[in-house]
């Protein structure tokens, strides 16, 4: 086994986009390195230069002091290093033993693929995971079949099955839920223990301060510190990570809630009803700010989608006192709603559109025809600087943008529109420290100040704390309860998630 | 989410609804034509399925792998032309065998010249193949402009007339094929074809050697149209530039037929060489019928647009439930 890993002075360019200029990273057997940054600071190509997936176009890999060379993802693998991919390396269409054994299926003396060693040994490696999982994983279950979180696990299990001495958590946790998490820790713990590094790659800074002994931040591409975690804190860090630091404070003022009880309801819900919602109530008034909470999958995502019309419900919305009932995303969209959807990627953008196709998708209708592409051009300068779009021109592909600008184009094709209600369904996941405080500044801005009135899920509880005024706690489909002002703490809201009742039983 | 049984039962058997269109267009056959398994209808019916068959086998591991190939036809007409001319009528059986080795290697050329362009320089598939196919249909153009040539007589009769332990030798063929693709398929290979058709880039980045693996797809589909030009001459006993032309068409229906997916990475090859066989009776039984037979493409385009829908139509029906 490999004792050490350092790259050192890593220049990597995607066409004219440098993505690292100089990139550092040490890594040495029974520790776990944070890799730390923005979205767009480099922290992906970075993995990607370790694992051989990208070759690198400038510095060099150190294995153990020696230059290595890593051309493809194979050569890195047989250096005994495995990555756990953030955009995961499964194929749906097959099974979970399949994937997990790919390219080192054992063989029996035919070179045949020996189907009962390895379903054995893959039920040695869902036993890791025992109990955290909601489906009955089984080694012949398909890929496509199985829920993220699960998903996610194989991705895990499969870095793991070879053994490695280096193994790469790009983002690993991001689709877990907290016992999964915990359980991941404890076996990092364990790798730890049996001589493996581990590079954890992740935004959540509760889990970094829990699990790394090191960290390494990245700045646009550049390493701009690193050291032992005991060393600094939270602030120190994001402070590295983002060259300002006055964009941090986003908490709404105290008197929120009141001044709203003056205006008139938005928005109101009764029994809204359908394969992801059991009879969900409530209301909101204009210009509120209201959360929706739950661990994922609860029904979030319905909630959302039917309000926009996108999936077919029963039950009543009324807006502003008159009964709608969209049918399809346009109704909702000419009554003044817009939704960012939760897969930016394959909901919210066209990627190898331009920036202004994509601000314009929404609203070229105003903008007449002949096309006034001037109009639409200034109108979308503003846009773009009002959000402090980060871009080269407004002909720039989106697929040019990183995770924060990219999102920030999504929120920018809808204010195009000046909707009256906003769904937004976890605007922030993927997007980095500073971009999420000029989030959190903009939907503050939009609901106090324009009277625009936001309804936002998010799967960081923080957050909901933070910049709600109330938030709907979603469980198995249904509000299981709705916390504001002194109720409106953390513990309340896991509790909640977790659907405990007021009382503390089932 | 939710999964019905019937599609769970697609999704772990693609071939099925192969088999039971086999099964329906056989009856249909024998009513029509009460001796269709006789010995010698039998062997007459399947010598003329089996370059079809071939030809879909080798189209199926294309699809899998993500691809697909179209030249397929024009190769069939490559080895017919060159057997025809270079072989002729009144040549030796030994002179035969000799060319229908060097058709083998034009096969295989043919498959590593597609396999070069789409693996190593990433062309479009469906569009590299379709160019292929007229150099390689041009090629035979020149070998022989006017139909004419041919093989020796008692090498055809070999093809049309073998029936051994009464079966036709068309069986054989197909078992041996079977055999061959269930050891490919129990193989470490096996899994890198469907895990390259599955999702490509995960297959890069767990270190599955996608390039070659595409390549190979086509060196086989190359061969295997090879083996069906060869079919196809011994069984046409003369050359005709034109001859393979119509096959590719019939090739990709009877891969759609057999349940693989176009997308790649699902299906297999059985289900295919099924569909290729019921292509064969569907013309069997048109003729039997006394249909017209402008029918057959009528029918076989209709089948192909149907299954090419089929997943589409399915997922509107469950969008529209809420």
């Amino acid at each position: 086994m490999a004792e050490s890993l350092s790259a050192r002075n890593i220049v990597k360019r995607y066409g004219g986009v440098v993505a690292l200029s100089d990139g550092n990273l040490d890594v040495h057997a029974r520790e776990v390195v944070a890799l730390i940054g923005a979205n767009g600071s480099g922290k992906s190509t970075m993995s990607k230069v370790i694992n051989g997936v990208v070759v690198l176009d400038g510095g060099q890999l150190l294995l153990d002091g020696q230059t290595v060379h890593f051309p493809s993802p194979q050569a890195a693998k047989n250096a005994g290093i495995a990555t756990v991919f953030q955009e995961l390396s499964l194929i749906p269409q097959m099974t979970v033993a399949e994937n997990i054994w790919l390219t080192r299926e054992p063989l029996n003396s035919f070179g045949q693929v020996d189907r009962k060693a390895v379903k054995a040994r893959t039920e040695e490696l869902l036993a890791l995971f025992e109990g955290t999982y909601k489906t009955g994983l089984h080694p012949d279950a398909s890929i496509a079949s199985l829920p993220p979180d699960e998903k996610q696990i194989i991705e895990i299990l499969k870095a793991i099955s070879f053994d490695p001495w280096l193994v790469i958590l790009d983002e690993a946790t991001a689709s877990l839920d907290s016992r999964q998490v915990n359980r991941l820790f404890e076996l990092v713990t364990k790798w730890k223990l049996q001589g493996k590094a581990i590079v954890f790659v992740s935004h959540r800074m509760e889990e970094i301060f829990r699990i790394a002994d090191k960290y390494s931040v990245l700045r646009n591409g550049k390493s701009v510190g690193a050291g032992n975690i005991q060393d600094i804190n939270e602030k120190q860090l994001v402070k590295l990570m983002i060259e300002k630091e006055s964009v941090l404070g986003f908490l709404r003022g105290e008197a929120k809630s009141e001044e709203n009880l003056e205006q008139e309801i938005a928005l109101e819900v009764q029994n809204l009803d359908n394969d992801g919602l059991r009879g969900v109530n409530f209301q909101i008034r204009k210009g509120e700010l209201v959360g929706i909470g739950g661990l994922r999958g609860q029904g979030q995502r319905h909630l959302l989608h039917s309000l926009f019309g996108d999936i077919p419900y029963s039950g009543t919305i009324k807006l502003f006192n008159q009964e709608v009932h969209f049918k399809h995303p346009r109704d909702a969209m000419r009554s003044g709603f817009a939704l960012v959807p939760g897969d930016r990627a394959k909901e919210g953008l066209l990627y190898i559109r331009s920036i202004l196709d994509n601000l314009l998708l929404p609203s070229w209708r105003r903008f007449g025809l002949p096309l006034k592409v001037a109009q639409a051009k200034k109108e979308a300068t503003q846009v773009g600087s009002s959000l402090n779009l980060k871009m080269a021109g407004l002909e720039e592909p989106v697929s040019s943008l990183s995770g924060g600008n990219a999102q920030k184009v999504v929120i920018g094709k809808w204010l195009m529109r000046n909707p009256q209600i906003l769904l937004l369904d976890d605007p922030t996941k993927g997007v980095d420290v500073g971009t999420k405080a000029e989030f959190y500044a903009l939907l503050t801005r939009l609901a106090s100040e324009e009277g625009k009135t936001i309804l936002l899920y998010s799967s960081d509880d923080e957050e909901l704390i933070g910049l709600c005024d109330r938030v709907l706690v979603l469980y198995d489909g249904m509000i299981h309860t709705e916390l504001s002002g002194n109720t409106l703490t953390k513990e309340n809201l896991i509790a909640a998630s977790l659907g405990a009742s007021q009382g503390g039983t089932e | 989410m939710k999964q019905s049984r019937w599609d769970a039962l697609v999704a772990r058997q693609p071939a099925l609804f192969a088999l039971v269109l086999l099964v329906s267009c056989i009856v249909i056959n024998l009513i029509l034509q009460p001796n269709m398994l006789a010995r010698d209808t039998l062997n007459s019916n399947m010598r003329v399925f089996l370059p079809i068959i071939l030809m879909a086998v080798g189209q199926a591991i294309v699809i899998l792998g993500g691809g697909i190939d179209i030249s397929v036809g024009a190769v069939v007409s490559i080895v017919n032309t060159v057997l025809a001319t270079r072989v002729g009528l009144d040549g030796s059986p030994e002179e035969m065998w000799r060319y229908v080795f060097i058709s083998l290697l034009i096969g295989l050329l043919a498959g590593a010249i597609n396999g070069f362009f789409i693996a190593y320089l990433r062309l479009q598939p469906i569009i590299t193949t379709y160019a292929t196919s007229f150099l390689y249909a041009g090629m035979a153009l020149f070998i022989l402009p006017n139909p004419g040539g041919g093989i020796p007589q008692e090498v055809a009769a070999l093809y049309r007339n073998s029936t051994p332990l009464n079966l036709p030798l068309a069986f054989y063929v197909i078992a041996a094929v079977l055999l061959i693709w269930l050891y490919l398929s129990s193989t470490r290979y096996g899994n890198f074809l469907y895990a390259v058709g599955g999702k490509a880039e995960a297959a890069y980045e767990t270190a599955v050697p996608v390039n070659w693996v595409r390549f190979s797809t086509y060196l086989i589909s190359g061969l295997m149209a090879a083996f069906s030009g060869i079919a196809i001459t011994m069984l046409s006993g003369s050359g005709n530039a034109d001859i393979g032309g119509p096959m590719t068409l019939n090739s990709i229906t009877a891969v759609v037929i057999g349940g693989n997916a176009f997308s790649g990475g699902v299906g297999g090859v059985a289900g295919p060489l099924m569909g290729a066989i019921t292509l064969g009776i569907i013309q069997n039984i048109i003729s039997f019928a006394n249909i017209d037979t402008w029918w057959e493409t009528l029918v076989k385009a209709t089948i192909i647009v149907m299954a090419l829908a089929a997943p589409g139509i399915v997922n509107l029906f469950r969008r529209g439930r809420p």
